[in-house]
């Protein structure tokens, strides 16, 4: 493909954070953050609640104005752009869709005011009504065009927010909380609908949620809030892998990191990891641990172990071939050395 | 003894319903007893039987001869009409100004607004006189309609409060589509304010209409007056026309009568949602 000048605007745009700080009054949301989210990316911001995470994505859109740093898309400034004017879209947690409106009427707004503003490049009928089939076509919307939002389904009524927010390809897509107003059923519907979408079209997507299940199953880059600050950012397998601080360890993964206190510092482990010992196995070069079996859950395809040892507590999960233990039972469990994480008094690893 | 048997649950809707019904009366009566006495000829006016012997159209003949009634509803509608749309205009882009644009002086301006219904209009109305004289606006729409503007506190407190209520996403959805401030108002914010548009209107406008020391002192003519002061020429130092005035009270109120029966729903909803009256 030849480049030429309409062809040059890439379809997805590299972001970048600078030293970005945002603050309402004398609380700040944003602590002087430093971001970098690849170009095509699906990066998944995720956190407890109040770290940080929506702010990132106003100030990305431009609906909220950074208090001091930059941010940059493709290298270039776009921190003191109106919202309107950067290649950005967002679907809202609640979707934001405007009820006077047709699902028709919704997803063309942008392209008619753009239209209206500006009569001779603007985008024509003819390209506004063609954008919209396509986009309609893609979600699966033709037969709800004539539709208000009030006549629609949570699950169509999400997916009209995100055609609205695809319709002009932008570079950015921004998503907040997008499955969170869905039941349980159709989330995960919606989450291999978001993938595909991914795959689809070219946009930088940034997706933010509080669920860090959904966070390491679509995320092809995560960033782990804390307070006001990154905590870590990478591949959602560096993060589960190789977590870089007892906060990230505690915070990605189900079930959560087990701790275990060592002189200065502490020693965290996955359930998944530890393996239950019969009474005849010696234990390993690992770490050995010991508890009394409080609960036993069952998920299905195996069980939670839920133990207390003198003041905490910790979950393994029972694998095939290993004796079910019962509530009450003591049970001993080795976890292989290179499956320990390793954290310092001020909760950084120090193992690689 | 036991709660269904209590006197209070007894007797409880039975006294209720009286209450109403009494005061049902009470105010349909007035109403009522002028429009009888409309229809009796000057010599029974004072007597205290409902029906005339002689019911007669006479009053509404004299009244429909000499008296203005198209000019003065003319009159009153263009005020009404003029100071309710004039409040809509203020009250709408004062509100989506405070709520989306202005973060710190919000506050202190509501406060400011919220006192000013606190000072009586009467408070107020020799210096209001005085300047709208100063303008040559005496017996002019002008000088019925501006000055009215300036008690459109009501109208933006409520409007406020809708706007408020909107969810920010809905404008915020807008602005990344590109819209501009004026834009988001006129494609997202009105169209979710017509109902309480349309409330805070008919409200505006009932009030204006009812007016009558405003129009008394800027518009004393005849012909520029309003219904309410027209009304006053039936009482003169030579006597009382009550055949009349009752006559051309009951022929002034049939416009409002025929706009209630269209919009009674959304006339009581105005007023239930103001909170007053």
């Amino acid at each position: 493909m030849t480049i030429t000048a309409s062809t040059t605007r890439a379809g997805s745009a590299d972001l970048r954070l600078d030293s970005l700080t945002k603050s309402y009054g004398g609380t700040v949301a944003l602590d002087a953050i430093d971001l970098h989210i690849p170009a095509g990316s699906l990066t998944v911001v995720v956190g407890p609640s109040g770290c940080g995470k929506s702010t990132i994505l106003r100030v990305l859109s431009g609906l909220e104005a950074a208090t001091s740093g930059d941010v940059y898309f493709d290298d270039v400034a776009v921190t003191t752009q109106a919202a309107g004017d950067r290649d950005v879209a967002m679907v809202f947690q609640d979707y934001a869709l405007y009820p006077h409106m047709s699902v028709e009427q919704n997803i063309s707004f942008r392209m008619r005011l753009q239209a209206r503003h500006d009569r001779r490049s603007g985008p024509s009928r003819d390209k506004i009504a063609r954008q919209v089939q396509d986009v309609a076509g893609l979600l699966g919307l033709d037969a709800l065009l004539k539709r208000k939002p009030a006549q629609l389904s949570g699950g169509q009524r999400q997916r009209v927010a995100l055609a609205r927010a695809i319709v002009h390809r932008p570079q950015v897509l921004l998503l907040d909380e997008p499955l969170s107003a869905l039941d349980a059923q159709l989330r995960a519907a919606a989450r291999a609908e978001l993938l595909r979408l991914h795959r689809e079209i070219e946009s930088t997507m940034v997706l933010v949620t509080h669920d860090q299940h959904e966070a390491l199953s679509m995320a092809t880059h995560l960033v782990v809030m804390d307070n006001g600050r990154v905590a870590q950012s990478g591949t959602a397998e560096e993060l589960f892998r190789r977590p870089g601080s007892e906060f990230v360890a505690a915070f990605v993964g189900s079930p959560a990191m087990n701790f275990t206190a060592r002189p200065h510092g502490r020693i965290g482990w996955r359930a998944t990891d530890a393996r239950i010992l019969g009474d005849a196995d010696t234990p390993g070069p690992g770490l050995l641990v010991e508890g009394v079996v409080d609960v036993i859950e069952f998920t299905g395809d195996s069980r939670h172990v839920l133990c207390r040892a003198d003041g905490s507590t910790f979950t393994i999960v029972q694998r095939d071939g290993e004796s079910v233990p019962r509530s009450g039972d003591v049970v001993r469990a080795e976890i292989p050395q290179h499956q320990l994480h390793h954290f310092d008094e001020n909760g950084n690893r120090t193992n690689d | 003894m036991s709660r269904a048997n209590h006197p209070m649950r007894r007797f409880g809707p039975v006294l209720w319903h009286t209450t109403l019904t009494l005061v049902a009366v009470a105010m349909v009566f007035p109403v009522l007893w002028a429009l009888l006495t409309s229809f009796k000829p000057a010599n029974d006016i004072y007597s205290v039987t409902p029906f005339s012997a002689e019911p007669t159209l006479d009053n509404y003949v004299r009244v429909l001869a000499d008296w203005p009634v198209l000019t003065l509803l003319g009159n009153t509608f263009v005020m009404a009409a003029g100071v309710a749309v004039g409040q809509i205009l203020i009250a709408v882009l004062g509100a989506y100004t405070l709520v989306h644009f202005s973060q710190r002086a919000r506050g202190p301006i509501l406060v400011l607004v919220t006192i000013s219904l606190a000072i009586p209009p009467q408070a107020l109305i020799i210096p209001q006189f005085l300047m709208t004289a100063r303008l040559g606006w005496l017996n002019t729409d002008a000088g019925l309609i501006v000055p009215q503007l300036g008690t459109c506190a009501l109208a933006v407190l409520l409007l406020v409060q809708h706007v408020e209520a909107m969810p920010r996403s809905l404008t915020n959805a807008a602005r990344l589509d590109g819209a501009r401030p004026f834009e988001v108002l006129w494609h997202i914010v009105l169209p979710a304010l017509r109902p309480a548009i349309s409330a805070v209107a008919i409200l505006v406008f009932i009030t204006t209409w009812n007016e009558y020391l405003w129009p008394l002192l800027v518009a004393p003519k005849p012909e520029d007056t309003t219904v309410q002061i027209g009304l006053t020429q039936f009482q003169t130092a030579e006597g009382n026309d009550f055949g009349g005035l009752l006559a051309a009270a009951t022929l002034t109120s049939i416009p409002i009568v025929v706009v209630y029966l269209f919009a009674s729903r959304r006339i009581t909803d105005a007023f239930l949602q103001s909170g007053i009256k």
